[in-house]
């Protein structure tokens, strides 16, 4: 195709504006989610047993007493300038109070992707090999059944027996602050074992199909060692379309962060999203939900342009 | 040993152990969930109230009580019951609306306007799901019906999409221009007909997709913000019990061994199913 780079920089661009309207629709679902609501936010936030006077107040200091469009513009304009309201909690800025969480999270994701990414490629190729095999078979049905257990119930058998019976790990990192890496093995290990079925799959999908492609059976034949065939042509082959089912886990891993950080009382975003909810506070509410929403958008924005730059014959972008 | 001789004997080999233990893995807690209801009054397995918290199994209680002095064994077996009803619910929600919707997408001859509906529900795929419920939960909106709703309507992108795409198969083509050159009615051709060709593709998502709505749900109760705290759902009665692990483990462990094997085996089978399929073609 004579065209091909200058097409592809505008379907990347596209691709951008697409990424950015899907933000603009999804900030105008929170911001109807947490202010159309059956009744008034004032009194949902203080429960039942508020009096008139204390709604009142918070009325006026969430703004209730204005008409929504007014509300709308104000909220639109401060999230452009990064300022989402103050906590109705603490008093703090909302981007402080989730900001001085993201560390944590990126510490826990970061630590379960570097885990991850090694252990799905040695299971693909250890299982994409030998098809059918006994270590094919063992893998892939371990993997099945792991992936599909929820995050909390599998933490909990682990804490049960490495905690528990064996004492080897902490149950939670609760009653004291983060003491050590210790803390983390538990948690790394529930986000690790959820995710780690999915990529390995495509993976051992991705070394079945070009093992047997036309140019390595070729290569095989010319007598190139089975390492460089393996490492130089079979595996990139094989990992490049993985690239999509990765943003797909780091999207789900982040799902699964906030049921494991609040497991082991690990002082993350997660926990502080479900903290925030259980405190009905709206404004800090709305930016973790900002935040996921932008997180997950910008994950497959990035997967589709590197997908779309590595294998520009898929119609990735399309 | 030849590509192809590799694949027949694994084709040969794969019914049994896994099959074998899907079903068991899943038996045990579909019949506590179905069944273990009409047991719990007869066998005696209701603590009266009064009962002392965290006793010990075999004091009286086989399995001993929980946080708030519950026999575990009771809770086990009532707490299933949820646990089934609101997946079956949920995705019963997603099919019921997004199958006419994906046959009618599929039918309509206009690409723009076909474009227009996937890209808006395209905006509820970037939505996290527990996101959802997290924020509906943050609102005061909770309980069976929101909970079944919500996880419906994250569903919905996806389920619109594969209806669609099965339906729009060029193998359906030519039997449905017959259909309607025939003068059968639009909606005999494009609703029965299609519908009846995508069954079969439906319901194999519909296995996929149980696994991933099950463990929504557990995760959504499990963070309290999904069924009342006075619902004896296994994942309810885990967040009930977190602080007394180390006390009366069983109040924990057994739920959540029945979640894991419900949900591992349904996968199992699922997969082995997808595998055969796959290995028909």
């Amino acid at each position: 195709m004579l065209a091909a780079p200058r097409r592809g920089t505008r379907a990347a661009g596209a691709r951008v504006l697409v990424a950015l309207a899907q933000f603009a629709a999804v900030s105008v679902i929170v911001f109807a989610m947490t202010s159309l609501l059956p009744g008034d936010a004032a009194e949902i936030v203080l429960g039942r047993d508020a009096t008139p006077e204390q709604v009142a107040t918070l009325r006026t200091q969430l703004g209730l007493d204005r008409p929504l469009p007014e509300r709308f513009a104000d909220w639109v304009g401060g999230l452009l300038h990064g300022d989402l309201g103050r906590s109705l909690v603490t008093g703090q800025p909302v981007a402080a109070e989730v900001g001085g969480r993201l560390g944590q999270t990126a510490l826990l994701t970061g630590l379960a992707l570097i885990m991850l990414v090694p252990l799905a490629l040695g299971a693909g190729v250890l299982a994409g090999r030998r098809p059918g095999s006994p270590v094919d078979r063992a893998l892939t049905g371990v993997l099945v059944a792991a992936q599909a257990v929820p995050e909390f119930a599998l933490g909990l058998v682990l804490v049960a027996v490495f905690s528990l019976q064996l004492g080897w790990l902490p149950a939670t990192a609760a009653g004291g602050a983060f003491t050590g890496a210790e803390v983390l093995v538990l948690p790394v290990v529930v986000l690790v074992t959820n995710h780690l079925g999915r990529l390995a799959r495509q993976i051992r999908v991705g070394v079945l199909d070009t093992d047997r492609a036309e140019h390595v059976v070729h290569l095989r034949r010319l007598g190139l060692p089975e390492r460089v065939v393996l490492w130089r042509h079979v595996l990139p082959g094989a990992a490049l379309p993985s690239i999509q089912q990765l943003a797909r886990i780091v999207d789900s891993m982040l799902g699964g962060v906030v049921v494991v950080e609040a497991l082991f009382a690990l002082p993350g975003v997660g926990s502080g999203f479900v903290d925030a909810v259980s405190a009905r506070d709206l404004p800090v509410v709305q930016g973790y939900a900002l935040l996921y929403a932008a997180t997950t958008i910008g994950v497959n924005l990035v997967a589709d342009l590197v997908s779309a730059r590595l294998l520009p014959h898929r119609e990735v972008l399309g | 040993m030849s590509a192809a001789t590799v694949g027949a004997r694994a084709r040969r080999a794969r019914p049994g152990a896994g099959v074998a233990i899907g079903l068991v893995l899943v038996a045990v807690p579909l019949l506590s969930a179905l069944l273990g209801p009409f047991l719990v009054g007869p066998l005696g397995l209701v603590a009266p109230t009064g009962t002392d918290a965290l006793l010990p199994p075999g004091s009286g209680f086989v399995l001993g009580t929980d946080a708030l002095g519950r026999d575990v064994l009771g809770l086990a077996l009532t707490g299933g019951t949820t646990v089934v009803g609101l997946t079956l619910g949920a995705l019963a929600c997603a099919y019921a609306v997004g199958m006419p919707l994906g046959l009618v997408l599929a039918a309509t001859g206009r690409r723009g306007l076909e474009g227009l509906a996937l890209r808006a529900l395209d905006v509820l795929l970037v939505l996290p799901s527990l996101l959802v419920l997290l924020v509906l939960a943050a609102t005061g909106r909770r309980g069976i019906g929101w909970l079944v709703l919500a996880v419906a309507l994250v569903q919905l992108p996806s389920v619109v999409r594969l209806v669609r795409s099965a339906a729009a198969a060029p193998t359906q083509r030519p039997a449905l221009e017959a259909m309607t050159m025939s003068g059968e009615p639009w909606w005999r051709v494009h609703l029965l007909e299609s519908g009846r060709a995508v069954l079969g593709p439906v319901l194999v998502d519909a296995g996929t997709r149980a696994v991933l709505v099950l463990s929504l749900l557990a995760s959504a109760n499990f963070l309290g913000v999904g069924l009342a705290p006075d619902s004896t759902d296994w994942a309810v009665v885990i967040e009930q019990n977190t602080s007394s692990l180390f006390l009366a483990p069983a109040s924990l462990l057994v739920p959540a061994s029945l979640l894991v094997a419900l949900c591992a085996g349904i996968n199992l089978l699922v997969d082995r199913r997808l595998d055969r399929d796959g290995g028909a073609l």
